[in-house]
């Protein structure tokens, strides 16, 4: 029961102790389904989230990611599936019996009542001593330092405090897990970046395990040790942020965390052919049959631009390629190349812009490849619109064509 | 330097603004000031003594303790009733939600001696309940709890009104935080929910009692308006003048008149503390 995890300490250790040798998930989610009618909006969700881990959830508006975190909360029943937190299921049970920390998007703070009163309403109605209430109160009070604004209503206090208190009147009760709701959406972007820093510091601290969701892929990689990527209802991919950014597991995932580049192709001899070319990128062979449309992907930072042959050791060369517009993107250069091995775009005369006529969903590849090139390695080897380059790749994923593409 | 905007501001007078206030004022002064005046006027031009004489009347007493005790009732209930039927309508979406949110508004629409008649059809001796009853010797009109009945009925949609908006504007997700925090429903409602309507329901009773002290056509047909049983603070002044005891009626008509205006006042000037977050 919830109201067994309430007593607080002053270190704000986890409820539950979190031994190495038992490696249990904090929470999970298995097998979660879940309709609206007809529509399907979650699709077999399963994964755990361990003690004091960050887990993101992060997908675009309408992915289905709030619904996880309501289900979590027990504020929408699954379709199918199970929800156990610290070993136990907690599918059945409403959500005020289930111990679980939600921070809404809007904060949801109690506008009548003061900071104390707020951060105290967990131990108030689980009728807690007055003393113990107290001390709890001030001892989060000064965790998410507030302390000043105690006796201020939320209405008088700025969105970042507000969600420090919504925070502090979650951690009053030890939740079993700590779910946020989109939690910067409605925070400017200075402050945005701040308060994630500062979450990750109190998170830490708590040891308590937590769910995010968001659609802000900066933050997602910032504030999750790891990431799921959740597209149209289903998890495309789940892994720590340097897997899910180095190693897509689907094109959409690929496009949706971080600029990506995908070229068309197929799988033959081992290798992969783009228009006809083998671009001499060796592949694991047992993934792939032969003959079998693949796609290729890769990111703007992991193209190699070089005027000559020589690409340097464990670059793989792609094609030549014409660079067609370089502009400054602050930190680095961002140049668009048009590679030798696509059809050329389609003459036309005028001012006509060339993509109208070539860049046709039948037809992707025929898109320019972004590249960006940081600062030194532009000023090494200046380039200009219209130089012809070789064109390599430091790092690649092969994809495979999935059938509803 | 700040003389100059100072300057601009009075060559730039602008003579619409005086106008049309005092014309605003001048249109109020036979509408509703002087009616106003003139109860103040006529009340004590005999006299304080004479004034509090006719105040004191037993009958006189009784017939506003009625009406307060009367319009007190009708006032719970309606705003307790009010409460619950905003929750349902605006919490849940069902077959019919409309017709019953026309249903709950509908006695501000009809006539209040309508009203009254329609309760003696429906709980006079002969009406299609009360039939029933009088063998059993329950007889509910010509009684007070048919004036309660009759300020119900003409007050019902007043607290509901007042306190359906906020219940609409108020963000469900406040409600599953106390959820998710741990609170059952009720305690939810009582610490979260209830006093974020604390305004809402303080302005619904005091408009639902301000209606309710003055009604009149109903009650004069419910009651049976009986010196000293059942007769209502509206009904003794309207009885007295028939009389022609102009001084009682006007006595009485001070003391509804000054309670409105502190009603009023109360609506008016406490709207800060009964919005305040």
């Amino acid at each position: 029961m919830a109201a067994s995890a309430v007593k607080i300490v002053p270190e704000m250790t986890p409820a539950i102790d979190p031994s190495p040798a038992t490696p249990q998930p904090a929470a999970s989610v298995r097998a979660i389904s879940k309709r609206f009618g007809q529509t399907s909006v979650l699709e077999d969700i399963t994964f755990d989230v361990a003690e004091g881990e960050a887990l993101v959830l992060l997908g675009a508006s309408g992915s289905g990611k709030t619904t996880i975190l309501r289900v979590i909360a027990g504020l929408e029943q699954p379709y199918t599936g199970k929800i156990i937190l610290h070993g136990k299921d907690v599918t059945e049970l409403p959500a005020r019996e289930r111990g679980v920390g939600v921070i809404f998007q809007s904060y949801a703070l109690f506008p009548k009542m003061t900071v104390e009163k707020n951060i105290g309403y967990g131990l108030r109605i689980r009728r807690r001593p007055r003393k113990e209430i107290k001390k709890a109160v001030n001892e989060l009070l000064s965790l998410v330092q507030l302390e000043e604004h105690r006796k201020k209503y939320p209405s008088q206090l700025s969105g970042g405090q507000q969600q420090r208190v919504a925070i502090a009147r979650t951690l009053a009760y030890k939740p079993e897990v700590l779910l946020f709701d989109e939690p910067f959406g409605a925070l400017d972007a200075q402050t945005r970046v701040h308060l994630r820093r500062e979450i990750r510091v109190l998170l830490k601290k708590v040891n308590v395990p937590a769910i995010f969701i968001t659609h802000d892929q900066e933050e997602a990689l910032e504030l999750g040790d790891r990431i799921a990527v959740i597209n149209t209802g289903h998890i495309e991919q789940i892994g720590t942020p340097e897997q899910i950014y180095n190693h897509p597991a689907s094109e959409y995932v690929a496009t949706f965390l971080g600029a990506a580049n995908i070229l068309d192709g197929v799988f033959r001899f081992d290798n992969v052919e783009i228009c006809g070319a083998l671009i001499g990128a060796e592949v694991d062979p047992t993934r792939f049959k032969d003959g079998q449309p693949i796609k290729l992907a890769f990111r703007p930072e992991d193209v190699s631009l070089s005027k000559t042959d020589n690409l340097p050791d464990g670059v793989c060369r792609l094609s030549h390629g014409v660079v067609e517009e370089i502009s400054f993107a602050g930190a680095y250069e961002r140049l668009s190349v048009r590679l030798d091995l696509m059809p050329a775009p389609a003459e036309k005369s005028g001012d006509t812009p060339y993509y109208l006529t070539t860049e046709t969903p039948e037809n992707p590849t025929a898109k320019p490849i972004i590249a960006t090139r940081t600062k030194p390695e532009a000023s090494k080897m200046k380039l200009r619109v219209r130089d012809h380059v070789v064109v390599g790749l430091t790092s690649f994923t092969v994809l495979p064509v999935t059938a509803a593409e | 330097m700040s003389m100059i905007p100072t300057m601009r501001h009075v060559r730039g007078f602008d003579v619409v603004r005086p106008l049309s206030i005092g014309m605003l004022m001048f249109m109020m002064l036979p509408l509703v000031f002087l009616p106003l005046l003139s109860i103040f006027i006529f009340g004590t031009s005999k006299g304080l003594a004479s004034f509090w004489s006719a105040l004191t009347a037993s009958e006189a007493v009784f017939a506003l303790k009625l009406s307060m005790v009367t319009s007190f009732w009708a006032t719970v209930f309606n705003v307790v009733f009010g409460l619950f039927a905003a929750y349902v309508i605006s919490r849940h979406n069902f077959w019919g939600r409309n017709a019953l949110i026309v249903t709950i508004s509908l006695p501000t629409a009809i006539p209040t001696a309508v009203a009254g008649f329609a309760l003696l059809l429906l709980w006079g001796p002969y009406g299609t309940l009360g039939r029933f009853l009088a063998p059993h010797g329950i007889q509910i009109m010509f009684t007070a709890g048919a004036i309660i009945l009759a300020n119900i009925f003409v007050t019902f949609p007043l607290a509901f009104g007042v306190i359906k908006p906020v219940f609409d504007t108020m963000s469900r997700s406040l409600e599953e935080a106390s959820a998710t925090i741990g609170a059952t429903r009720w305690q939810t409602f009582w610490h979260v929910t209830l006093p974020s309507l604390r305004g809402a329901i303080v302005s619904g009773a005091l408009l639902t009692f301000a209606r309710a002290v003055g009604e009149f056509g109903s009650t004069i047909l419910v009651s049976g308006n009986l010196a000293g049983r059942t007769q209502t603070a509206p009904l003794y002044i309207f009885a007295k003048f028939n009389e022609g005891q102009i001084e009682a009626a006007n006595a009485i008509a001070i003391v509804l008149a000054l309670f409105s205006f502190l009603i009023f006042s109360v609506l008016f000037f406490a709207r800060e503390w009964l919005d305040v977050d």
